[in-house]
């Protein structure tokens, strides 16, 4: 599993240099809904319902935990 | 200037940008060239050094005289461009070096408006009393610069001379340009602005003062009587529609110490200041 | 903003004079306004089961104090109310079931042919959060937090940190956190000791008292902007739970090898039950991916995570929201999420009698096989005055099965497994001053 992990991050990152943008055609990444996580509350609260009703949980970052419900 | 100039332009190529850059240094530099103090045959250069013999001058500089003169009124003599030679008994370096009374006051005998005679377009002073658009040529060379851009381009533009700007309208794709305020001197906002339309312009410096036995003179000098202005903020910056407003409405508020906010508030302006 | 009655005042006055001296008005008007300080974010929810199953009203409010230079405070509350009940572990019967209460002092019946449910599920949840981020050197940010919640049950306090660091124009982020975790459980009238039988009300010499677990969290990844209108990521996270893993309100029934019926029960409780016995280790592995991407304004985001856990669990979760505007300052969102789980390895409907006892079992539904799917839609709008509102409505569908081979005699008319339908209601409010 890490092996591998470790291999499609290599593989992942090496194409990285030639990918991306200049800081002037940042208009469209800089906006709100362009973001990883554009409404946090929103995220934080599926991750605790989520987290009190299935076996998985987090993954987008620490996952929803601290609660007896499982 | 004296102090460091950007423009900041949404050009879509490189030569675009350059132009756009080319054409606000050239009116800085001209205006500098024009106005500075510290270059001789220029026309300031020529009505200090006239000994008291009349100097008839250009459009121009007669418009910024215009303009001084009803900035004098304005602030009843407070703002003066005459009070320049002061600098010679003040030096503001953070030291502790005040200068005496009697020193004071000898330089005080050249300064005071009431001192000149402008019947436009001819300006006499009186022997020994200097003139210094220092306290209007940044402010007007960044108007001049935007205007200059404005007719020129529909590229988004930010003239900054100094810490005093000016845009030509909102960024492309951003609500409003982000100015951050360092009133502290210290590299760090104490204040972001969201400027979309219009200027900005600060007065003061933090790091520019006299401290000695505990008392902390400011920069600000006041030409009646030739000592700092008491209680003057650290540092002021006010939103206004152009660079030169927004300039002299800091400059005078912060030419009333203690008063400045009150002043603003009064006037009915945008503005942020340190103390 | 400048208008209003300022003749006679220097800054008209001014104002001409500058005319004068430019040799034109004024090009515009200033528009000028303070970055805002203050970061809002509160938000209620509505979560409600079907058959009087698990109800929760959240209240969350966020605030982010936003410093210069990108450093920002946060500090968030979230309070909720759950009443409701929820399925006990136990299996339904062709006749009524009683039942001891957790506290151990009283019993409830369940009526023949239906799901029991033990219904003293109500708790009151306070949780906080707090965290400083800030930027670290020119191109890298760090943040460190804090999390704690409070149960009538259960106390849950943790810290956490995460280090960012850009590349290749801030192209590309390489990001890394770690969360530690202790969680007390302290469960009404003691916890059960694994496996031991449901005891007649006031016999409590089966129950222990609160126990805890230790929790690890490390999360590694990396971001990276393809183009003007694509940015993806990947993150791999490890998790691993030592101590206390039990669920100390569920619990198995006991049943006959041949017919599948639940032992009918001598002393207590109409039937034979055991409390429910889960490994004191887990680890979970699992990899995240996402993209967002724009087109025309409008914004897909599609996201992946696979989990695979030393349970025997392996997950598959998609998730897609695609973000549509209109009108001057709208939007609407529809969001479908796909959940597809199998069961733990120790998952099992019933105890068998007359069997040695398994290592581990447990027949608590989220460690059984099912599929669930959300289906919701979102509108949201913003105000002047930079504050921003929406409202989501979902539906939330579980549909599980049990392993065939666990299916003995009658259980197999029986509906086994306890399907679940909620609502989601959540209404936010954003504003910033």
């Amino acid at each position: 599993m890490k092996i591998l992990l470790t291999a499609a991050l290599f593989v992942f990152c090496s194409g990285c240099s030639s990918l991306g943008v200049e800081p002037w055609e940042r208009d469209v990444l800089a906006r709100e809904d362009m973001q990883l996580t554009s409404d946090a509350a929103e995220a934080a609260t599926d991750d605790h319902i989520y987290f009190s009703k299935e076996a998985s949980s987090g993954g987008r970052g620490f996952g929803g935990g601290g609660c007896g419900c499982n | 200037m004296g102090s460091p100039c950007e423009v900041l332009s949404e050009a879509k190529t490189e030569a675009a940008a350059d132009e756009i850059t080319s054409v606000a240094a050239s009116e800085a530099w001209r205006i500098e060239d024009k106005f500075s103090r510290y270059r001789a045959d220029n026309v300031v250069d020529r009505i200090n050094s006239a000994e008291g013999a009349c100097v008839e001058v250009d459009e121009e500089t007669a418009r910024l005289l215009d303009f001084a003169v009803r900035l004098h009124s304005l602030s009843n003599g407070m703002f003066d461009i005459t009070s320049g030679i002061l600098r010679r008994v003040w030096t503001f370096d953070g030291g502790s070096l005040v200068p005496s009374e009697e020193e004071v006051r000898q330089v005080l005998g050249g300064v005071g408006w009431h001192k000149a005679r402008w019947d436009r377009p001819v300006l006499q002073l009186q022997a020994g009393v200097e003139i210094d658009f220092g306290g209007i040529g940044k402010e007007y060379a960044v108007d001049r610069a935007v205007m200059q851009l404005r007719e020129m381009t529909d590229t988004p533009c930010l003239v900054n001379f100094g810490g005093d700007l000016a845009v030509t309208g909102p960024p492309r794709h951003r609500p409003a340009w982000s100015i951050g305020i360092d009133g502290s001197g210290l590299g760090n906002a104490d204040n972001v602005i969201k400027l979309s339309d219009g200027a900005l312009a600060t007065s003061g410096d933090s790091r520019r003062f006299i401290e000695k036995d505990g008392i902390r003179y400011s920069h600000v000098l006041d030409p009646h009587t030739g000592w700092p202005v008491r209680d003057a903020a650290a540092s002021i910056t006010v939103a206004a529609d152009t660079c030169t407003q927004a300039g002299m409405l800091s400059t005078l508020a912060m030419l009333r110490g203690g008063g400045a906010e009150a002043f603003l508030s009064e006037q009915n302006e945008q503005y942020w200041c340190r103390r | 903003m400048l208008t209003g009655s300022r003749q006679t005042s220097i800054s008209t006055a001014l104002a001409t004079a500058t005319c004068t001296l430019l040799g034109s008005a004024a090009p515009s008007v200033v528009i000028a306004e303070e970055e805002p300080k203050w970061d809002f974010n509160t938000s209620l929810l509505y979560y409600g089961e079907d058959k009087s199953r698990v109800r929760d009203l959240s209240l969350k409010a966020i605030v982010r104090r936003l410093f210069t230079d990108d450093r920002v405070f946060s500090f968030g509350l979230t309070l909720d109310s759950l009443t409701g009940a929820t399925p006990s572990g136990a299996i339904r019967q062709d006749v009524a079931q009683t039942f001891t209460r957790p506290s151990g002092n009283a019993e409830y019946t369940v009526p023949a042919g239906s799901l029991p449910l033990d219904d003293t599920f109500l708790d009151t949840r306070l949780a906080i959060t707090a965290a400083w981020q800030q930027p670290y050197g020119e191109s890298s940010q760090f943040s460190v937090g804090f999390s704690g919640s409070k149960e009538y049950d259960y106390l849950h306090l943790g810290l956490n940190g995460s280090f960012a660091k850009d590349f290749n124009k801030r192209n590309t982020t390489l990001s890394t956190g770690i969360s530690i975790a202790r969680d007390e459980f302290d469960p009404v009238g003691g916890a059960p000791l694994p496996f031991t039988a449901m005891l007649a009300v006031g016999d409590t010499s089966n129950r222990g008292g609160s126990d805890d677990k230790d929790v690890l969290d490390i999360v590694a990844g990396v971001s990276q902007v393809i183009s003007r209108n694509l940015v993806v990521q990947a993150n791999y996270s490890y998790s691993s739970e030592k101590g206390y893993l039990n669920n100390p309100y569920k619990f198995l029934s006991v049943v006959d090898g041949i017919s599948g019926d639940t032992i009918i029960g001598t002393a207590g409780t109409s039937h034979v039950l055991r409390f429910e016995n889960r490994p004191d280790e887990r680890t979970k592995h699992s990899l995240y991916t996402q993209a967002k991407y724009n087109r025309g304004g409008k914004v897909l985001d599609v996201s992946y995570r696979y989990m695979s856990d030393d349970w025997d669990i392996d997950s598959h979760t998609v998730e897609l929201r695609y973000r549509v505007p209109f009108g001057q300052d709208k939007y609407y969102e529809p969001h479908l999420r796909w959940y597809t789980q199998n069961e733990a390895e120790f998952y099992s409907l019933s105890l068998l009698e007359g069997a040695a006892l398994p290592l581990y079992a447990s027949n608590d539904y989220r460690l059984g096989d099912f599929d669930a799917l959300t289906a919701g839609l979102k509108f949201g709008w913003t105000t002047r005055n930079n504050s921003a509102m929406s409202i989501r409505v979902e539906w939330y569908r579980q549909v599980g099965s049990i392993p065939g081979e666990q299916i003995i005699g009658n259980q197999a008319e029986r509906d086994n497994y306890p399907d679940l339908n909620a609502l989601i209601v959540q209404l936010s409010y954003r504003f910033k001053k």
